[in-house]
């Protein structure tokens, strides 16, 4: 190793720092300063900005800081980048729309930030202490942005979502106290090298897993999403889809990694296989635009969960798959926002004749369905194809056919979306009055080319994927 | 650059570019709208004809070739190439384009710029399926041509078009999904017993593959050509999109997208699996002729033009998969030239009921009769169309099914015979449907006053008109260019697989894996 360790740390730890920071400013500052108030959005979008700064290329090395605590490498140098890109969409969606009261700005932004530090401690935790304890950071901002608003929905919602994350948690807690009763040290690594196990500590894994499944919606485990997407500020929705799910994943991908077979995959098989039947077929039954992307959302949790059995093809697949499905769900939760009038979010009967009124919106919304859908020539479909490949070349061909077959059973929802966009009139000649465009059109504009172009030319993406991956 | 140097490579992608530049044209501008359309599909058209002139016709070997590493990590290239089958039907796309913009004018009034944006899109999407040499190209342009296809029927199309766009789309794709799952599985078997990546088509026929595996991959490729094709019982998407598309949306429909289909069975299915192919080919070319009766009968009783012009369209493309599935030469050839053969005809005959419709609203047999009094350049052409559809000798019609037939009879003897009552059963249905419309005297007066065929009518029928008759007197050009390709398709059916190594073990199931 010929680079020098400490200014790459200094550098990559001073991005979360530097977001603590601004954290803690856009919450105290304004109490004290009355002139600050109004300001805290873009305060935060600007610490986020700056923090793009400090991520410099990762050097091919991992480094772990406090006693193991944290590992950096490329690969957490990549997840952080993808937390950091969408909590400044996040950010800018909330600066277009604001969803929370006026006096509870500061908050809002300040739990926002709070819980992207958590999601980027998971994502480079490298204990089940520290995961567990950065799950709880990125939970408990999240149920309370869920419930800003004060609204029956908004509350109804956060209630729900904070009612089964604690039981979730509970779970992982349980779990996690089993492990530290049979293992001498619960990091990563040295919980692979344990292993086999006793059933006991089987049982302590299970539970782990459960409580992570929670967060990354796996069927069983997805009964929050419906409620919790709906009644939450759309804003947060996205920031759900994108981020919380995110954690979920890498969380699980470290978990299924540390079996090579037995009980712990066969589990994971059946998890997988139940997520993508279950969650297709509840999708069809929608009829709100948000409970529609959130059973999307669980469905695509269960491809994502394919992709785990494709060993290294599989990582690289799942690091793809992230940013690719986060574009088209942030856009099309952008294309939402753009479109409610009350907090529950449109109906999609709502969205008819978009493609008159607002043909760009509504060809962007389009996009990101067939994107979800898996369709090519967008993003979704390489995203689907490299999770699918490395699961077939690893033996799973019957996981694989399953998992297509659902996925075009998905396809009738959502090209429902598309159709009612561009082939039926408005059942109360309501139109769509296009506002001036503002940042939300960006945002969702933005995601737009970024699933027509992340697909076509995935060579970029991809090799960054790569490179991550070899970093597990 | 190369990728528009090579002439092949921008046949694919300068409709995909012109598709997208229509966008800068103001959406009301609609006569700059049309203009640039038709400018731009006959410029393609253009590029496809130096595909015509620089084509080797005794070469046996994959020309105009392009190979550009793609997305390496997968051993994916952008490999383009044709032999005379594809050289055949790009140009047949290319023709057809033009000629569906030309015929869309009066017809489409809304959303002009989304609607040649779309025909654009989607005719990229067609040459390029019939342009790769890739497997995940070839998928890629296979999925990605549903989208706009599904917006022509779903937008422009008539009063059941959201049923007939959704049920399009989901069949299709419900049919082509397995297809990803058995082209990833092929591309794994090669992979453990080459140890490389790759996507190539030629790369991988004839992959050392067991004979079940064989079996089950070549049904699933079998399953998402058989839907586009449509085979019997698989074609109960076509009448519907037919019917609800507009205009240019049937012929192209009719004139192309069906033709994928069969693509797929001669380019893919059969030279990747043939052991299993061998097994297939009887039952595939039953159901061929199934559907060649069937077709038949039920166009018999329609009264809808259109709805009958769909059928017989499932019948003829029965004629053309028991020809491909002779693996005989003359009947794989008369396949090949039967394809372009229906999509002249019953591309013309779709543009005929067009213009009927657009005149009259309707497309009933009985709202008509009498034609030949008010429109004798209408009754002229649709008399030429229908006997090319039926196959009279000295037309393209008779070429291509007298060569099926001929051909498939030393292999099929009782499925040929069975094959010929369907010929005589599409005379049947045609003619009586020409004998109503054209003929008889005038019982609607509403027709007293139907114009003749107008510039704009005769400027888009008139080119179909010359191949017609043309392929019918000289059919030698095309049949010279097909020939190699055809042989070449004939002794990759017939190839022994390398018997597979022993350890080269992929598990069918995740079970054997675990």
């Amino acid at each position: 190793m010929t680079f020098d360790p400490v200014p790459y740390a200094a550098s990559a730890l001073a991005g979360p720092l530097l977001l603590t920071l601004a954290a803690f400013a856009v919450l105290l500052l304004p109490l004290f300063f009355k002139t600050l108030r109004g300001t805290q959005g873009l305060v935060s979008l600007g610490a986020v900005l700056v923090t793009l700064v400090f991520f410099r290329a990762a050097p091919p090395a991992q480094l772990a800081f406090f006693s193991g605590a944290l590992n950096l490498s490329p690969l957490s140098a990549y997840l952080w980048a993808f937390a950091m890109g969408v909590l400044a969409l996040f950010i800018a969606l909330s600066l277009a729309r604001p969803a929370a009261p006026a006096e509870h700005e500061g908050e809002y932004y300040f739990l926002a930030s709070m819980a992207t530090i958590g999601l980027m401690v998971m994502m480079a935790a490298g204990d089940l202490f520290t995961a567990f304890i950065a799950l709880e950071l990125l939970s408990l901002p999240v149920y309370a942005l869920a419930g800003i608003r004060r609204s029956k929905p908004g509350l109804e919602a956060a209630y729900k979502y904070f009612m089964l994350g604690a039981f979730g948690s509970g779970m992982t807690v349980l779990g996690i106290a089993v492990l530290n009763a049979l293992y001498p040290s619960l990091d990563f690594v040295s919980l692979k090298a344990a292993l086999p196990a006793q059933p006991l500590a089987l049982a302590g894994f299970l539970l782990v897993i459960s409580g992570f499944a929670f967060k990354t919606a796996l069927v069983p485990f997805h009964m929050w999403v419906p409620d919790a997407y709906e009644g939450a500020p759309t804003q947060v929705s996205a920031f759900m889809g994108a981020a919380v799910k995110a954690g979920g994943v890498v969380l699980l991908w470290r978990l299924f990694s540390l079996f090579d077979g037995g009980p712990v995959r066969e589990i994971f098989w059946w998890l997988t296989v139940v997520t993508a039947v279950f969650a297709n077929l509840a999708a069809l039954a929608q009829n709100g635009l948000k409970r529609l992307l959130a059973y999307s959302s669980i469905a695509h949790a269960g491809y994502i969960a394919v992709a785990f059995f494709g060993g290294t093809r599989g990582w690289e697949a799942v690091l793809y798959y992230l940013p690719v499905y986060a574009m088209a769900t942030i856009g099309a939760f952008g294309v939402t926002l753009i479109l409610e009038r009350d907090e529950k979010g449109p109906k999609i009967d709502d969205l008819a004749g978009l493609g008159r009124t607002r043909p760009w919106l509504a060809a962007a919304m389009a996009a990101f369905m067939f994107s979800l859908a898996g369709v090519p020539p967008l993003a979704g479909f390489f995203a689907k194809f490299y999770a699918f490949a490395g699961a077939v070349a690893s033996g799973y061909t019957s996981l694989v056919v399953i998992a297509v077959l659902m996925s075009a059973v998905s396809i009738y929802y959502y090209l429902r979306v598309t159709v009612v966009m561009y082939m039926k009139v408005p059942a109360n000649g309501e139109d769509h009055p296009a506002g001036a465009p503002g940042l939300a059109e960006a945002v969702v504009f933005l995601m737009a080319a970024g699933v027509l172009l992340a697909g076509l030319f995935s060579r970029p993406l991809l090799a960054l994927a790569a490179e991550a991956a070899r970093w597990f | 650059m190369e990728l528009l140097i090579n002439p092949l490579s921008l046949t694919v992608l300068l409709p995909a570019i012109a598709g997208l530049g229509i966008f800068a044209i103001p959406r009301d501008s609609a006569a700059a709208l049309k203009g640039y359309a038709l400018a731009a599909s006959l410029a393609v058209f253009a590029v496809s004809l130096r595909l015509w002139t620089g084509f080797d016709a005794a070469a046996a070997v994959m020309q105009f070739g392009l190979d550009k590493p793609w997305l390496p990590s997968y051993g994916i290239h952008y490999a383009l190439g044709i032999d005379g089958i594809s050289l055949l039907m790009i140009l047949l796309t290319t023709f057809l384009v033009p000629l569906s913009v030309l015929a869309s004018f009066n017809y489409i009034k809304e959303s002009q710029r989304a609607y040649y944006a779309c025909l654009l899109f989607l005719e990229a999407g067609m040459v390029g399926v019939f342009a790769a040499l890739d497997l995940f190209v070839f998928y890629l342009f296979w999925e990605a041509m549903l989208i706009p296809m599904y917006f022509l029927i779903g937008i422009w199309g008539g009063p059941r078009r959201v049923y007939a766009a959704l049920k399009f789309f989901i069949y299709t794709m419900a049919g082509s999904v397995l297809m990803l799952a058995a082209i990833l599985w092929v591309v794994a078997a090669h992979h453990a017993a080459a140890g490389a990546w790759t996507f190539s088509i030629p790369a991988l026929y004839a992959g050392a593959l067991t004979e079940q595996a064989q079996f089950w991959l070549f049904a699933a490729f079998a399953l998402a050509f058989a839907v586009k094709v449509p085979l019997f019982p698989f074609h109960t998407w076509l009448p519907d999109a037919h019917v609800e598309a507009p205009t240019a949306g049937s012929v192209i429909l009719a004139g192309v997208l069906l033709k994928m289909g069969v693509y797929g069975y001669l380019r893919l299915a059969v030279p990747l699996f043939p052991q299993a192919a061998v097994t297939f080919a009887p039952w595939l070319a039953g159901l061929g002729v199934v559907g060649i009766i069937y077709g038949s009968l039920v166009a018999w009783s329609q009264r809808d033009m259109k709805k009958m012009v769909a059928y017989s369209s499932v019948a003829h493309l029965g004629t053309v998969m028991l020809g491909a599935m002779a693996f005989e030469p003359a009947a794989v050839s008369g396949a090949v030239l039967q394809m372009v053969n229906h999509g002249l005809s019953t591309g013309a005959l779709f543009l005929l009921v067009g213009v009927l419709y657009e005149r009259r609203h309707t497309r009933l047999i009985e709202d008509y009769g009498g034609l030949a009094k008010v429109m004798p350049g209408f009754a002229a052409v649709f008399m030429i169309v229908t006997l090319s559809s039926v196959g009279l000798p000295g037309l393209n019609g008779f070429i291509g099914e007298a060569l099926v037939l001929f051909g498939s009879f030393r292999v099929y003897p009782w499925l040929a015979s069975a094959a010929v009552a369907g010929v005589i059963l599409s005379a049947v249905y045609m003619l009586g449907m020409y004998q109503q419309v054209v003929f008889g005297p005038l019982r609607h007066t509403e027709n007293k006053i139907l114009k003749d065929l107008d510039l704009r009518e005769w400027l888009y029928l008139a080119p179909l008109l010359v191949f017609i008759v043309l392929i019918g007197v000289w059919p030698n050009p095309f049949l010279r260019r097909v020939l190699p390709a055809v042989d070449n398709y004939i002794t990759l059916s017939r190839q022994q697989p390398a018997p597979p190594p022993a350890l080269v073990k992929l598990a069918l199931d995740g079970e054997e894996a675990r």
